[in-house]
């Protein structure tokens, strides 16, 4: 039977002393994003800048969860919370960092050996190190536990063979955590999938190509392993364990703000470019966007505070994520129906258009990347009991 | 919750989830008022949440009565508990004496004449048939409650059947008349507040009978809940509520926390958020509850119809999405794009 109380997001204010915090990343980021054209900054977390990173991680404003023996922060996810929320509606170009910071910097704490924590924490934490997602393979996309991938124990670790895909920066990471087959799982294929901490600089047998996306731009890879020799060490957390690893992996990917601040920079700069002419009408709609902005974001906020408090927020993550990307979606459309300017590419036109021009284009990503609508929807029909 | 939301919660699930059904619903449209679940209701205290304990009341905040106004929307509850409890509130917060039994809100600023009487229409006022007095506010933003004496009633009614009656006063003298540190077209405001937690209630109605039905009803050999495009309307439906249910929430603590100050960014942006939200999600709510229940959900006889037209009804009263998209849209634009991330984060 359905618990309404399973769907409720409670209610979470952020205590007053995060109000400093948010000042002081605020003023920091004034200064910082400068030198950032409104296009570059549209880009949020597909914008890649190792130099900022190293800023931000200067500043204490990386792995600040993570624990500090190993060189992290230990301060509470909703600090984390305030500083994400802040550079993503700022736009700042968080790409470098961001995965690790978001995901597996804490997978690593969660599952890893000291050893690995100690190797990798700090880097993350200073904005030194980039990583990448290894989940998704050419014939592995939404049933994400059917991948192929394999690793085989050699006499001193591991030799790994396959393909994975999609994999944003694997050209330019300095890790990979790939989710791998270990063996063959006899009848389940969530069972026999193992994690691996990769090292994509020094490893030999690894190629990766950039696959251009739409916008004509390579972030994202083909990563082809072949006969790829890996110390017994790679090995992340437990063996066989890697699909619930994957799965908690996944919940950090999925509860964060990025998942509708990704269009944020639009709504605000087509706020300006209607102030002069806004009839009733195209206040409306604009107003029904802020709503949603202020919605999404106590939603958001709620999602935090459960994981600050220990709770699963799967549920809730889900439904932020589906709730979110609609919004950033809806966002292009309704500036062409509002504006009658025409989207164009970086260099020309306004900056309104530009930053137009290019979330138009990344849009059709929202709903796919880090789970599919589709997947989300599945994940909120589980929740209500119904699957 | 906190303790005193979880027995609220406790209290109002146990008074409405036994009584108000299909037939009670069915029964009070022939009948009108309750007058028998209204003393229930007040016995439990539910009209007086927001009076203080001198007043006899439980001297809860805006979130608490949060609870009690999102359960009158959940159960369909055919009285006037949110506006009563709105009005007792208004009215002990200007100093001006309390009044007994239902309370009819005056939607909007009224003109008093030179003799300190009033006459002219108040159309569509909440229960006024029933009402035992009526609050509102002045056009120079005072509290003003008059009793029934100088009244004529036209009665009418929303889509759901609940009282909108037109109420003509003829010379009528206020039984109070006090200043009030709230906007003139308070009443308005705390409207919208209101109408957005009974929407966050129905909303959770629709969304049960819908698991529920879906998950009873078979076709094709398997159960409609099985279907992969019933889950998908299924888990709209859940994200539409939750959206409501959260903003909603949000408007009635920032009431509590910011109140209305004069002049900058108070807690007019999240009730505008939420009346604009919870308005504009009524479209949805509806058209996927309807649709997954098929023809029975069209009848009369089942229950989803109470929840759906108060829906449509609650949309439009206290200003629907376009008035209060409006009112955001102003705000956005007058703080500028680039305060538009502060004004969300307050
Ligand atoms: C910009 C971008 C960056 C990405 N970065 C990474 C990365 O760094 N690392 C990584 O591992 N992956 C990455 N991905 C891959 C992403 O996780 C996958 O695209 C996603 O999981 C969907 O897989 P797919 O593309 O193979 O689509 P498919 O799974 O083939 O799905 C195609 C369509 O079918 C639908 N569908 C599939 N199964 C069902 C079902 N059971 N019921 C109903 N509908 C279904 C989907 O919802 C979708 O609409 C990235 C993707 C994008 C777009």
């Amino acid at each position: 039977m359905l618990n309404l109380d399973s769907l409720r997001f409670p209610r979470h204010a952020l205590p007053s002393a995060l109000e400093d915090l948010r000042r002081e990343v605020r003023a920091f980021l004034a200064d910082a994003l400068v030198p950032y054209s409104a296009v570059v900054r549209s880009n949020t977390w597909d914008g890649f800048d190792p130099e900022f990173s190293r800023k931000l991680g200067a500043r204490g404003w990386l792995g600040m969860a993570l624990p500090k023996q190993y060189g992290g922060h230990e301060r509470s996810a909703l600090e984390r919370y305030v500083v994400v929320e802040e550079t993503l509606a700022a736009g700042a170009p968080v790409g470098f960092h961001w995965i690790a910071d978001r995901q597996s910097g804490p997978v690593i704490a969660r599952y890893g050996t000291d050893e690995q924590k100690r190797r990798i924490i700090p880097g993350i934490a200073n904005g030194e190190i980039c990583f990448c997602i290894g989940m998704s393979e050419p014939n592995s996309g939404s049933d994400l536990a059917s991948v192929r991938s394999r690793a085989e124990r050699v006499a001193d670790g591991w030799c790994v063979n396959g393909t994975k895909i999609w994999t944003t920066n694997a050209h330019r990471a300095d890790y990979m955590i790939a989710l791998l087959r270990t063996d063959s799982g006899g009848e389940s294929k969530h069972r026999g999938l193992s994690q691996f901490l990769i090292d994509l600089k020094h490893t030999k047998g690894i190629t990766a190509r950039p696959i251009r996306d739409l916008t004509g731009r390579g972030h994202f890879n083909e990563v082809v392993f072949q006969d790829a020799l890996l110390p017994a060490d790679a090995l992340l957390g437990t063996e066989g364990e890697g699909w619930k690893q994957a799965t908690a992996e996944l919940a950090f990917e999925r509860s964060g703000p990025e998942r509708y601040l990704s269009c944020f920079l639009l709504l605000s700069r087509l706020v300006d470019e209607v102030r002069d002419h806004a009839s009733p009408a195209t206040l409306a709609k604009i107003g029904a966007e802020v709503a949603w902005a202020a919605t999404l974001r106590n939603m958001s906020l709620a999602v935090a505070g459960m994981l600050n408090e220990g709770i699963d927020p799967g549920l809730q993550a889900a439904i932020v994520k589906d709730l979110g990307c609609q919004f950033e979606q809806r966002l292009p459309g309704l500036a062409q129906e509002l504006v009658a300017l025409e989207p164009t590419l970086a260099g020309s036109g306004s900056d309104y258009q530009q930053v137009l021009g290019n979330l138009t284009q990344l849009a059709p990503s929202f709903s796919l990347r880090g789970g599919t609508l589709e997947i989300l929807r599945g994940i909120i029909a589980r929740g209500l009991g119904v699957r | 919750m906190n303790e005193l939301q979880q027995i609220l919660d406790d209290s109002v699930t146990r008074l409405f989830a036994a009584r108000v059904d299909r037939e009670f619903l069915t029964a009070t449209e022939e009948a009108g008022f309750s007058a028998d679940l209204w003393s229930l209701a007040r016995e439990q205290g539910l009209t007086h949440v927001l009076v203080s304990e001198q007043g006899g009341g439980m001297n809860a905040g805006w979130a608490d009565a949060y609870v009690v106004v999102r359960a009158c929307g959940r159960y369909a509850v055919p009285l006037p508990i949110p506006e009563t409890m709105l009005g007792l509130w208004l009215l002990e917060r200007a100093g001006a004496p309390p009044v007994d039994g239902v309370i009819g809100l005056l939607p909007v600023p009224i003109a008093l004449a030179v003799d300190g009487t009033f006459s002219g229409d108040m159309p569509r006022v909440p229960w006024g048939r029933d009402a035992t007095a009526f609050v509102g506010t002045t056009d120079d933003g005072r509290l003003v409650c008059f009793d029934t004496s100088a009244i004529a009633i036209r009665e009418d009614s929303n889509l759901a059947r609940e009282p909108r009656d037109d109420v003509r006063f003829e010379r009528a003298r206020p039984l109070a008349l006090q200043p009030l540190d709230l906007p003139l077209d308070a009443v308005h405001w705390f409207g919208a507040l209101l109408r957005s937690a009974q929407i966050a209630g129905a909303a959770a109605g629709c969304l049960e009978l819908s698991v529920r039905y879906t998950s009873e009803r078979e076709q094709f050999g398997r159960l409609l809940s099985q279907f992969q495009a019933i889950q998908h309307h299924l888990a709209e439906l859940a994200g539409g509520m939750a959206s409501v249910d959260t903003i909603a929430h949000a408007a009635f603590t920032a009431v509590d926390d910011d109140g209305f100050r004069t002049g900058g960014r108070d807690a007019r942006f999240e009730i505008a958020a939420a009346k604009c939200r919870a308005s504009e999600a009524v479209e949805m709510l509806t058209r996927i509850s309807h649709q997954v229940h098929g023809a029975i959900g069209f009848t009369y006889e089942y229950a989803l119809q109470f929840l759906t037209r108060r829906l449509w009804s609650w949309r439009a009263e206290f200003g629907a999405h376009g008035q209060w998209g409006e009112v955001l849209g102003r705000t956005a634009i007058e703080q500028g794009g680039d305060r538009l991330w502060a004004c969300i984060t307050n």
